[in-house]
């Protein structure tokens, strides 16, 4: 007995679907030469990583974004708001500062992206755990601590760069840390597989956040271990910021851009909707954002000066609303 | 109550003083602080290279951090005072992302602009930029304390955000770059004296310190006592608005001096502007120069810039200050807590206050 | 069910001390007392929804700490008042999560035929398309009820159900409870602030001071003049309107 609404919403998926293959059919197709394999080849392998760089991120983002709205029952909060992002970045840069760019982990990207994960899910569900506690789940006191630490990591991380080779800051910088111009695509694979194995482990746990957005009363009264479920998805909520910070690095308001964008569109609880939702138009955005800036603008402005800019104007448009 | 008023005020002029008297021993000190070794004998017998390289670099250096630290400290008081909450500041309330905003500006359509025309540049962005925020946090009435503060962060972000389009559209980015984070490496003899504008504006803002003070009551409080609310509020938000631009054209941006050092200046003294006023100015000194010689010390020879320095050890307090606020309620930082409606709205709320500082 | 020596200690001061009482089955229970005596904390330890400090609550003759959250959930339901869902989520979904306990996320027909049932219960066919953020408190509150009767559980535990209801929707709600008793045969505890609904819809009576039961019993026991004069410092006058004790209070 599904509805009408469910159905609706199936349709939207498909249309969203529709237009985001389109923006990836765009993207990889405008101003290629395809009379000659040489240059056509050239293109596909530069395309290519950045595609699969921004479709991965996305999806980490609208995901993690959803899914911790959800936990904290507030829309306008996004881990990203909060500086998990920025948190990364300084844990990744504070591998390289204490194991030396000599070590192999500077080398194998892999290794270094698995031990930053583990150090990003001890390290942030300790600061953030505390964080909530200590603030009641206040939602305004945890949004502007949020955005102070966001701001603290971003001041220590470029402490360390500095300190670590004062001349070389710049270059230093762009090595460590990946931008749309700049992804990392080394760790592709790796991300991938992270995120399917995330999917498939926490199925149960997705499945239960139906139930948790009704509340801590009702969803243990409905037979929840509310706690153990909350702690599992949250582990999940860093890993996939963990991700998309390390491939295409830190965007904070992406997520809170997508998340609104998708609930707005679904009004739905299903969460599975909602994240299919979110990440849909995450990757749409993301494609064609990265398409008009390379042909319309030709590279001159990064399309995160773009997110920052439409998604602070959203962001205080939520926080007014609200009142 | 004649000894216990007696032992306030005593209590009160002796921590300005021993403020003072650590401000003038550090700031002597500091002037030993660098690549260079230069010793109080060699000035003092007069050795030419020793007192040259004093005058251009360190003399300078020290009057400008001096500057920055007591300007910014007190341009966030009275933006706190102006706005009956706590939480307002340059960084909080969208002034220091103006005025780089205003530099740009010069930088990209006066190519061959002076560091003055840069600094009115700046100054005008500033005073826009403030205003618009004061005047966008009193048309919405219900607001919590902490929602004041994070609208002036995103509205902040968002001036951001158009700066870094117009630099990176302008392929100006490496230019402002300069500005991004703010450093004193860079002030020299000839190049910095803009930020001396800082010292008649405290005076100015010490003059009219009781202004401040009752037009952060509230419009009808204001009036009700003779004071012509619109202009005091607005020649308030100029100094302050000033006061940035002319440090942040010299040094940089520098965020949370004058968000945190009213706030613990204010735990220990209470709220009243005129008896907190140099105190403010002091500790504000005192904090920039701390954090100057730490970040000249951390990696000798080379420097920091201050406003990492600045920026980590402020976040850090400025999130101790919140959650002292969390634990303690009402009691730890009085003035934004006991009204909750900030900005000049609620006047009846704001009232009794004063009575219960009395 | 069955309660003893429950001690609840919040920075070292027991907010609930030493409580025993045993539930009678199969009737409506209400708790009262003035605020903080609490009467709520007894009502979140009984509901799993607030951890114990010491004592043993036994439910079913097992210990309520033994039982599978899940099978719980199919023999007791609890409705607190933090109930503000920011999620699009319209009454009949609302509803469905009564069946969670049994089904999870995949219904059966006979779930379906329950939820029917349960929205048909509480007069909400017109509503059941709408989304909750957008119902007024009382279809909100009947909503939730809804859920709880689609639960399906022997007990029923209220928190405040009238909480923030005019008096129209506040008696309503109160007439449902003894229907919850009377009809389908549940369980009801609740924990009221009214007590002339107390007086007037239950069977029994437990009131609370101090962190202490003050006094169980029926109806009659319970609402005389001494000890509600006892327990709220005030004083109290009781008649009797249609067989049932009322007070007035001044």
């Amino acid at each position: 007995m599904k509805n009408e609404a469910y159905r609706a919403n199936v349709r939207k998926l498909v249309i969203l679907s529709i237009l985001m293959v389109l923006a990836v059919v765009l993207y990889m197709v405008i101003d290629v030469n395809f009379a000659n394999p040489k240059f056509f080849k050239f293109s596909m392998k530069i395309r290519t990583p950045k595609l699969l760089a921004m479709l991965v991120a996305a999806f980490a983002i609208g995901a993690a974004s959803i899914v911790f709205q959800s936990i904290i029952n507030n829309t306008i909060v996004t881990p990203c708001l909060l500086g998990m992002n920025s948190l990364y970045t300084l844990l990744h840069t504070a591998v390289y500062f204490f194991f030396g760019a000599s070590s192999f982990l500077a080398v194998n990207a892999n290794a270094a992206f698995i031990v930053d994960l583990m150090l990003m899910i001890v390290v942030a569900t300790f600061i953030y755990g505390y964080l909530f506690k200590k603030t009641n789940y206040n939602v305004l006191y945890v949004l502007l601590i949020g955005t102070v630490l966001s701001s603290f990591f971003g001041s220590v991380q470029s402490t360390m760069i500095r300190v670590m080779d004062p001349n070389e800051y710049d270059a230093l910088l762009l090595t460590l840390v990946a931008g749309f111009d700049n992804i990392n695509g080394e760790i592709i694979g790796c991300c991938v597989l992270l995120l399917a194995l995330l999917v498939f482990i926490l199925r149960k746990d997705l499945a239960l956040l139906d139930v948790i957005t009704l509340g801590k009363d009702q969803a243990i009264n409905l037979g929840v271990d509310y706690d153990r479920c909350i702690r599992r998805l949250l582990i999940g909520v860093t890993a996939c910021i963990a991700v998309a910070t390390a491939m295409v690095g830190p965007i904070s308001f992406l997520g809170l851009i997508i998340a609104n964008l998708g609930r707005q569109l679904m009004k739905t609880y299903r969460h599975s909707h909602l994240i299919l939702g979110s990440s849909l138009i995450g990757m749409m955005t993301l494609v064609a954002g990265q398409c008009l800036v390379e042909h319309v603008f030709a590279y001159a402005i990064p399309v995160s000066v773009f997110i920052t800019l439409g998604g602070g104007i959203y962001f205080l448009y939520l926080l007014l609303k609200k009142r | 109550m004649k000894i216990m008023l007696k032992q306030i005020y005593r209590k009160s002029w002796f921590s300005t003083v021993i403020l003072g008297i650590v401000l003038v021993i550090l700031s002597f000190l500091s002037l030993f602080v660098g690549v260079i070794d230069v010793t109080a004998e060699e000035l003092f017998s007069g050795d030419a290279a020793s007192i040259e390289l004093f005058l251009i670099s360190r003399l300078p250096r020290l009057l400008a951090i001096l500057c920055t630290g007591t300007g910014m400290s007190v341009a966030g008081l009275i933006m706190q005072q102006l706005c009956m909450n706590k939480f307002v500041s340059p960084t909080t309330g969208a002034t220091i992302s103006a005025a780089k905003l205003g530099i740009l500006i010069a930088l990209v359509f006066m190519p061959k602009s002076t560091l003055w025309s840069r600094a009115i540049f700046s100054f005008a962005f500033a005073l826009l930029g403030t205003w618009i925020f004061v005047w966008f946090i009193q048309r919405i009435r219900f607001k919590d304390t902490i929602m004041v503060p994070l609208i002036g962060i995103m509205f902040g972000n968002i001036i951001g955000g158009i700066t870094s389009f117009i630099a990176y559209r302008y392929e100006m980015t490496q230019a402002l770059s300069s500005w991004e984070t703010g450093h004193f490496s860079l002030v020299l003899r000839g190049r910095y004296e803009i930020v001396y504008l800082v010292v008649p504006l405290l005076i100015l803002a010490f003059i009219f310190a009781n202004h401040f003070n009752i037009v952060g009551m509230g419009k009808d409080f204001s009036q009700n006592l003779g004071v012509n609310y619109k202009a005091v509020l607005f020649m308030g938000l100029t100094i302050a608005a000033a006061i940035t631009a002319s440090v942040v054209v010299v040094v940089g941006s520098i965020s949370y001096i004058g968000l945190i050092i009213p706030n613990m200046i204010a735990m220990f003294k209470g709220d009243k502007i005129r008896g907190t006023l140099v105190d403010t100015a002091l500790a504000g000194a005192l904090f920039v120069l701390v954090c100057d010689v730490i970040a000249r010390l951390v990696i000798a020879p080379y420097e920091l810039p201050i406003a990492l320095i600045i920026g980590i050890i402020g976040s850090v307090l400025f999130i101790g200050i919140l959650f002292r606020r969390l634990k303690h309620g009402r009691k730890a930082i009085r003035l934004g807590a006991a009204t909750e409606a900030p900005c000049a709205v609620a006047v009846e709320k704001a009232v009794p206050q004063g009575g219960d500082r009395a | 069910m069955n309660v003893k020596n429950l001690i609840k200690k919040y920075d070292g001061k027991a907010v609930v001390d030493s409580v025993s009482f045993e539930i009678p089955k199969g009737k409506v229970i209400s708790l009262i007392g003035p605020n903080g005596a609490g009467k709520s904390t007894v009502m979140g330890m009984i509901s799993r929804l607030i951890a114990k400090d010491e004592g043993l609550i036994e439910f079913e003759d097992k210990d309520l700490s033994k039982w599978k959250s899940k099978e719980l959930a199919k023999r007791l339901a609890i409705l607190t008042q933090h109930n503000n869902v920011q999620m699009k989520l319209t009454v009949r979904e609302l509803v469905s999560f009564g069946r969670f306990p049994y089904s999870g996320s995949r219904l059966t027909q006979e779930d379906y035929d329950i939820i029917d049932k349960a929205i048909s219960y509480m007069e909400l066919e017109a509503f059941e398309d709408r989304f909750i953020d957008e119902l007024s408190g009382g279809q909100r509150q009947r909503a939730y009820i809804a859920m709880v009767i689609a639960q399906d559980t022997e007990y029923v535990l209220l928190d405040e159900p009238t909480n923030n209801l005019d008096i129209y929707h506040a008696t309503n709600m109160m007439k449902t409870v003894r229907k919850l008793c009377d009809e389908l045969g549940k369980t009801v505890i609740l924990v009221l602030h009214e007590i002339n609904y107390a007086a007037f819809y239950s069977d029994y009576i437990c009131a609370f001071l101090d962190g202490k039961i003050a006094r169980f019993g029926t109806v009659e026991e319970v609402i005389t003049k001494e000890t509600l004069s006892q327990i709220y410092k005030v004083d109290f006058e009781i008649m009797n309107i249609g067989g049932k004790p009322l007070t007035i209070y001044y």
